[in-house]
């Protein structure tokens, strides 16, 4: 994207006063979306967007800017603005600029752009016809297809240089159910860093399937109930608690505003000992996976909980230099746009062995979490909250009717703590989360669990 | 560097005959500071220029955009935004607005905003940090103190004879302290907006975000009950967002709004008036027209509890029919997507209660002073939520004790029923802006 002598210059320049390393990050996306709403097509967007920004980072500050100039003078520019801030008077060193090569953990089979965008309207009609199929009562369908091929080069004073592409797709589904004056919806969206080979797996048909299934199901539901109960949380759902209300608290950064309620609990027991728990940026294909992180360190699997015992924290560089530690390979960004900051990528609780269908006769009464549709986490109390978008209350063993309008709410220790049955099945969730104003593509996965006690938020008796 | 106006004209005499094209450009810069521990602990200087344009093409909308294009490059878009709409089904209703006047607001850019320098901007964030730590001996340390602003610059022109440009700044100042006790830490956040750095006061955001946080020292989780609740304005306005998409012409016409069959109806409680205003300059969003270049404006969408109607986009009128007209509300996240209906300035217009006596009104309840969750907890086409909540309780006119893990739960049309009063405190959070709001009894989800 850019030539080697331009590069190993906007890092000199960057250098200027010192500073710990200097380093670029220079972006060209191409995306591709369709949407079709209300039966039609609506609209097909594409996009090419390209831009670098430089950054200087000196202890945990750091200096950033950027441009989608890519020319000698903009970069320039960008490299004095990042180093304006630093208070030093001798230049660092730039070592010579060398190629790191990755496994190759995102290989796309098919590429996105070699497939007609004919065919891909074909899947999202297809998306609209099968979830109206499901029943008289879907009344809306809206189908999204998205695929972007992201081209990042990474260099820094230290002398890395990686240049790594990552493809993306992802269809969506999503159902408006109506009956009288009750509506609601349906959600489905699977999504890889992979070629259009993923959607064989995934096919469209089945994604409409389960979001019309979704929200004709809840058109039968009731009030959810308040107060603490047991909650027996699905296979997948329980990744995006782990995510929300673990993960985001042994961010290194919140750690050391000492902002985490983990902060001091490393190598003590935080959580059941049925609980392990990673975050794993290796996984062929993962929503979250690469073969490098946005600030050019490794990939890797980071055990975060072993039977309970919380292991570590998530880094990225400058946060693992104050610590003293490794990098783990989480330092991410949005775009060009954003310096990169500590996140997490697909984050898993392990399986255990229960029989999940047993992990629900032996709960006499409680709720059963089919969908959860993301939530929030103060990481500085641990408080956290949950929205369900699929639950059914559990009566003598059985799950019986589904409830609306439930909230799950806890504190992240106590509640991993009350973790009492962990399943042998294990599935996955993609989702987006935001952190500082910058979205990122994250994965997460868990068997089913069961939390003895937790406060649910309803309406109902 | 090709000037914006020229940018987009170069897309527009690019159109063929026989379709409408519209191009809209932009650019921005934009500077942030953080300051942690007396250190700036971030940097960031953004800057950016962009083009999208639409072309309608026998009723087919086709999009496409680029980063920093040349002229050239602004011609190529026009021609893969062309073969984007060849692909998708026609519309009768897609068009782009005709002309319409729109008179300019030269008050939203504040020329001495702009020249500002790095090193002010660098002080003022350390000073912030500093004077927030000084504040409380419980409150040693930030989660966040920063300053920021931009500078950004609009274009927008049409093969229908629009021809807008227009430039704004922004300035903010946002703190999230952490107060600590024993064991114990609590957050606290507050924010300030105004339209330049040179009118930016953050002493008072500092003092609230560290109130904030002490308030919440020693919270217990309450028992489920169902309570009289005041929301503050930093509560209150986390529901408007969920109301903006129910009263959005898009999603009413699609059969995803409750709101779709209630026109003329008394919805609310007649304390209850929503306001959509463009054009009030104390409102973070004002702006002298909307993203497809329709002149701002204001529209009721209740009054004194009565669904008075939608905000509309000039698709989402074309399609309603009835002489419906835009209502100046095209938004777009940046021209990176295509225009669809938002809010400019949207608020709950004030009452003329007092703090006071919305908490006398209170007895035994709650006053509710964050909500979390509000993304995945409300659902704006069902109109039902359940949220995470936090706050203080009310005990004889007075605040209490802190309460914490708890939900509150109910649907949009019983809220807006139970709406017993509004203070006359109307504060603006981004867009957004809410006064504080008594409701009559929600449900609280606790031990």
């Amino acid at each position: 994207m850019l030539d080697r002598e331009l590069v190993a210059d906007v890092l000199t320049a960057a250098r200027r006063k010192g500073g710990d390393f200097a380093e670029v990050f220079v972006e060209e996306r191409s995306s591709s979306s369709i949407r079709l709403d209300d039966g039609k097509v609506e609209e097909l967007t594409t996009g090419l967007d390209r831009g670098a920004g430089v950054r200087v980072a000196h202890g945990i500050s750091y200096g950033y800017a950027y441009s989608n100039k890519l020319d000698r003078d903009a970069l320039l520019e960008a490299a004095a603005a990042a180093s304006a801030a630093l208070r030093g008077d001798a230049a660092g060193p730039v070592v010579d600029l060398t190629d790191r090569f990755g496994p190759g953990t995102n290989r796309a089979n098919r590429a996105a752009d070699s497939v007609a965008a004919a065919d891909k309207v074909g899947w999202l009609r297809e998306v609209d016809e099968v979830a109206r199929g499901q029943s008289p009562e879907v009344t809306q369908v809206t189908g999204i297809y998205f695929d972007s091929l992201q081209r990042r080069l990474i260099a820094a004073s230290d002398g890395r240089w990686i240049d790594e592409e990552r493809p993306r797709i992802r269809l969506v589904a999503q159902v408006v159910a109506k009956r009288g004056d009750v509506i609601q919806t349906g959600w489905d969206g699977p999504a890889a860093c992979a070629g259009v080979e993923f959607l064989d797996a995934h096919p469209p048909r089945v994604t409409a399937e389960r979001a019309a299934t979704r929200a004709v199901t809840m058109l039968d539901s009731i009030p959810a109930p308040a107060g603490e109960m047991a909650v027996v949380v699905a296979n997948g759902c329980g990744g995006v608690l782990f995510h929300e209300a673990v993960g985001h608290p042994l961010e290194a950064d919140a750690v050391d505003k000492e902002a985490s309620v983990y902060r001091a609990l490393v190598g003590q027991r935080c959580a059941s000992e049925l609980i392990d728990g990673v975050d794993d940026a290796t996984i062929p294909n993962g929503w979250g996976s690469y073969d490098f992180d946005d600030e050019g360190e490794p990939a890797q699997r980071t055990e975060l909980f072993r039977a309970g015992v919380l292991q570590g924290f998530l880094q990225d560089r400058l946060r693992a230099a104050k610590m003293g530690v490794q990098p783990t390979g989480n330092g991410r960004r949005e775009s060009y746009a954003s310096p990169p900051i500590v996140r997490m990528t697909n984050t898993n609780i392990l399986p255990g062995k229960e029989d999940p269908d047993q992990i629900l006769r032996s709960t006499a009464h409680g709720i059963y979490v089919r969908g959860l549709g993301g939530g929030q986490v103060n990481p500085a109390t641990g408080d956290f909250v949950f929205g369900v978008s699929e639950g059914y209350l559990i009566q003598d063993g059985q799950v019986t009717t589904p409830v609306r309008g439930a909230n799950l709410i806890g504190r992240a220790i106590e509640v991993m703590s009350s973790v009492d049955a962990v399943g042998s099945d294990f599935e996955t969730w993609e989702g987006v989360c935001g952190k500082d104003g910058q979205s990122a593509p994250v994965g997460s996965g868990s068997p089913t669990l069961r939390i003895g006690k937790i406060t649910v938020g309803g309406t109902g008796a | 560097m090709p000037e914006l106006g020229t940018l987009v004209h170069a897309a527009v005499e690019a159109a063929d005959d026989g379709e409408q094209v519209e191009a809209y450009a932009e650019e921005g810069r934009q500077t942030e500071v953080s300051a942690l521990r007396s250190e700036i602990e971030g940097m960031t200087f953004a800057e950016s220029r962009g083009l999208g344009v639409r072309v309608i093409r026998e009723g087919r909308l086709g999009y496409a955009w680029a980063s920093d294009p040349s002229e050239d490059e602004a011609r190529e878009t026009v021609w893969r935004a062309r073969e984007n709409a060849a692909l998708s089904e026609p519309d009768e209703h897609n068009a782009l607005p005709d002309p319409r006047a729109s008179e300019a607001m030269p008050e939203i850019f504040h020329e001495q905003s702009v020249t500002v320098g790095a090193d002010d901007k660098v002080r003022m964030a350390l000073e912030l940090e500093a004077y927030t730590v000084s504040r409380d001996p419980r409150v040693s340390k930030v989660d966040l103190a920063q300053v920021g602003d931009a500078v950004s610059r609009v274009a927008i022109a049409s093969t229908t004879g629009v021809d807008v440009q227009y430039a704004r700044t922004d300035a903010w100042a946002v703190v999230v302290t952490l107060a600590v006790d024993g064991d114990e830490t609590q957050t606290g956040f507050s924010y300030a907006i105004t339209r330049g750095l040179d009118e930016l006061t953050w002493e008072p955001v500092a003092e609230e975000a560290v109130e904030r946080a002490v308030a919440m020292l020693g919270a217990i989780k309450p028992p489920t009950a169902k309570v009289p609740v005041v929301l503050d304005p930093f509560a209150a306005s986390s529901f408007l967002g969920v109301l903006a998409g129910a009263l959005n012409a898009d999603n009413v016409l699609k059969g995803r709004s409750l709101f779709a069959d209630m026109v003329g109806r008394a919805v609310g409680s007649d304390a209850f008036t929503l306001v959509d205003d463009g054009r009030r300059l104390d409102g973070p969003g004002a702006c002298p027209f909307d993203a497809e270049g329709v002149p701002s404006g204001r529209t009721e969408l209740f009054t004194r509890g009565t669904l008075r109607g939608f905000l509309h986009d000039t698709y989402t009128a074309h399609r309603a029919g009835d002489g419906q007209r835009s209502t100046g509300n095209a938004k777009r996240g940046g021209y990176r997507s295509t225009p669809g209906v938002g809010t400019s300035n949207f608020f709950v217009d004030p009452g003329d209660l007092s703090y006071g006596q919305l908490l006398a009104s209170a007895e035994g309840g709650v006053l509710i002073m964050d909500v979390s969750g509000v993304h995945s907890g409300a659902n704006p086409i069902s109109g039902e939520f359940s949220v995470g909540a936090t706050g203080l309780r009310v005990v004889g006119g007075a605040i209490g004790e802190p309460v914490r893990e708890m939900t509150i739960a109910s649907t949009l049309p019983e809220m807006l029923a139970g709406i017993a009063g509004v203070g006359s405190d109307l504060r603006f959070f981004s867009s957004v802006g809410t006064p504080s709001i008594l409701i009559g009894e929600m449900t609280l989800a606790g031990v």
